[in-house]
């Protein structure tokens, strides 16, 4: 169990205090604005994108090469960008707080 | 059945470069058969337009349609105030109560194919599934499904190829008469209370929406069902490794979408004379962004003519990609899972009796992506 903490596109925060899996099943399971998550989490929608704070980046790590392609062309994309079905939640992550991209 | 039936016929031309200089209806139209390039160019509206009413299906639609489709062939800025007046029905397959009509629909028709000697997988499962499939989309009675099934694969087109858009024209044309005397919660009653930047929609607009809502979700939904079908009968292995893992039937239907990329091609209009990748395009000509081509890039996909349950990341294009993306892939996702989930539960095995395969002929290409008919023997699963 996590905690993780998403800012959607309205600036508000949203703390979910017993996040584990998936970041992007937890985001639908949570009614996040902005997280679809159409495909199911296997990367082929981006309904998931998000922005990972800065001090988060080292330990979430960048989006691998096939990831950073389908981001590419996607609206809001930056270095951070990562889709949140490819982050798994466990306790390392605990605090995390990441952007909720807009939806393209 | 070959190994890989929906083997890849832009191989060749994929490995000289990202455009095949092709053509269509008599016009050389430059189609992207890379990835990269396909998704790029879904990005630049303003270079590669959908506004040409008719011309964004490769060949044209002229003779089987009287309205411009919405929001298919509308670009930015209106593109979006029109795509939102639907798109919250569009979102629907994803709640719980949607979830479970789809669920009891396919639970009934798949315990009735596996309680026969053998089903025509296209007439008596794929057609049936799909209109009734879309009686939940549009929020109307499941009896209206009756109407739909006796029209075939194709709304447009008879088996000959001969146009029979009027009579859908006229058919949802009435729908609108009963929603506007009579309105209710169907999608033909929200289009006419529906505004459009301060106005209501024309009739027009009206029939451009039911068009496509027609028209694009039948035969790609068919093709895909029958696709599914024809696959796990010929690979039982697959079926076994959902029922072992369900996970597999999520990434399996973005596979299995892949694999059989339903739409080949679409269009888009470049408006002044453009420089593709090299190949010059005169103004008021077309570019086609082909989604099958880009799904078999061996640049993306590793082994791309081998179907992996579990591939992931998995970027496939076969709902399009950027502001056109699939209003109806929720849907459609809905439908294939359902049916594999249901596949696994309800029947021990699926046999391949026989079938005979569609096939797309085309000036530079040959590609078969569908049936004309496919039979099976489905056994019931053991209690
Ligand atoms: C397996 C089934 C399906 C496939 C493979 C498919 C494929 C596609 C593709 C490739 C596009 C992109 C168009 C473009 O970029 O120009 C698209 C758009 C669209 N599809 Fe589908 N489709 C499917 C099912 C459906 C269904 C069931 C419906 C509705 C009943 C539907 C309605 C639409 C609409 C309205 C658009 C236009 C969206 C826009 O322009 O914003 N599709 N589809
Ligand atoms: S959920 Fe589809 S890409 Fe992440």
């Amino acid at each position: 169990m996590a905690k993780v903490t998403f800012i959607t596109e309205d600036g508000n925060s949203h703390l979910i205090e017993d996040a584990e899996g998936s970041l992007m099943d937890i985001a639908v399971d949570n009614g996040i604005e902005g997280i679809e998550g159409d495909c199911g989490g296997v990367g082929s929608c981006a309904t998931c994108h998000v922005r990972v704070k800065q001090e988060w980046m080292e330990k979430v790590g960048k989006a691998e090469e096939l990831e950073q392609d389908i981001l590419e062309f996607e609206d809001g994309t930056c270095s951070r960008s990562r889709l949140c079905c490819q982050i798994d939640v466990d306790e390392d992550l605990d605090g995390l707080v990441v952007e909720v991209a807009k939806l393209g | 059945m070959s190994k890989c039936p929906y083997h890849d016929p832009f191989k060749e031309a994929r490995e000289k470069g990202p455009v095949l200089e092709t053509e269509f209806d008599g016009d050389p139209v430059a189609m992207l058969v890379d990835f990269k390039a396909v998704r790029k160019a879904c990005r630049d509206p303003k270079t590669f337009s959908s506004d040409a009413p008719f011309r964004i299906p490769i060949p044209r639609e002229e003779d089987v349609r009287t309205v411009r489709q919405y929001p298919f062939e509308v670009d930015p800025p209106e593109h979006a105030d029109y795509r939102a007046i639907v798109e919250p029905l569009f979102r629907r397959p994803t709640t719980p109560e949607y979830i479970e009509k789809m669920e009891d629909l396919v639970d009934e028709l798949v315990r009735d194919a596996a309680g026969r000697d053998s089903i025509e997988i296209v007439r008596e499962f794929a057609i049936p599934l799909q209109s009734k499939g879309l009686t939940l989309l549009l929020n109307m009675p499941m009896s209206e499904a009756d109407i739909w099934i006796k029209w075939g694969t194709h709304v447009f087109r008879d088996e000959s190829g001969v146009s029979k858009g009027h009579e859908m024209e006229a058919y949802t044309n009435s729908l609108f008469d009963k929603a506007e005397a009579n309105p209710g919660e169907d999608f033909f009653s929200h289009l006419t209370k529906a505004e459009y930047r301060g106005r209501k929609l024309t009739r027009e607009e009206m029939q451009g929406y039911a068009n496509i809502a027609f028209a694009g979700g039948r035969d790609t939904v068919i093709n895909a069902i029958s696709m599914v079908v024809a696959y796990v009968a010929e690979h039982p292995e697959a079926l076994d490794a959902m029922r072992e893992n369900p996970k597999l039937i999520i990434s399996g239907t973005e596979e299995l979408m892949r694999y059989a990329s339903p739409v080949t091609h679409l269009g888009r209009h470049c408006p002044v004379d453009t420089d593709v990748h090299g190949t010059k395009v005169k103004a008021d000509h077309l570019i086609s962004l082909n989604w099958a081509a880009a799904n078999f890039d061996p640049k993306i996909f590793k082994d791309p003519e081998e179907v992996k349950l579990d591939r992931k990341p998995n970027p496939h294009v076969a709902f399009g990609n950027g502001i056109h993306n699939c209003l109806g892939a929720a849907h459609a996702r809905l439908t294939i899972r359902t049916l594999l989930k249901k596949l696994c539960e309800l029947t021990s095995s699926i046999e391949l009796v026989d079938f005979h395969r569609k096939k797309e002929v085309e000036a530079h290409y040959t590609r078969e992506n569908a049936f004309h008919t496919l039979n099976v023997k489905m056994a019931p699963a053991t209690p």
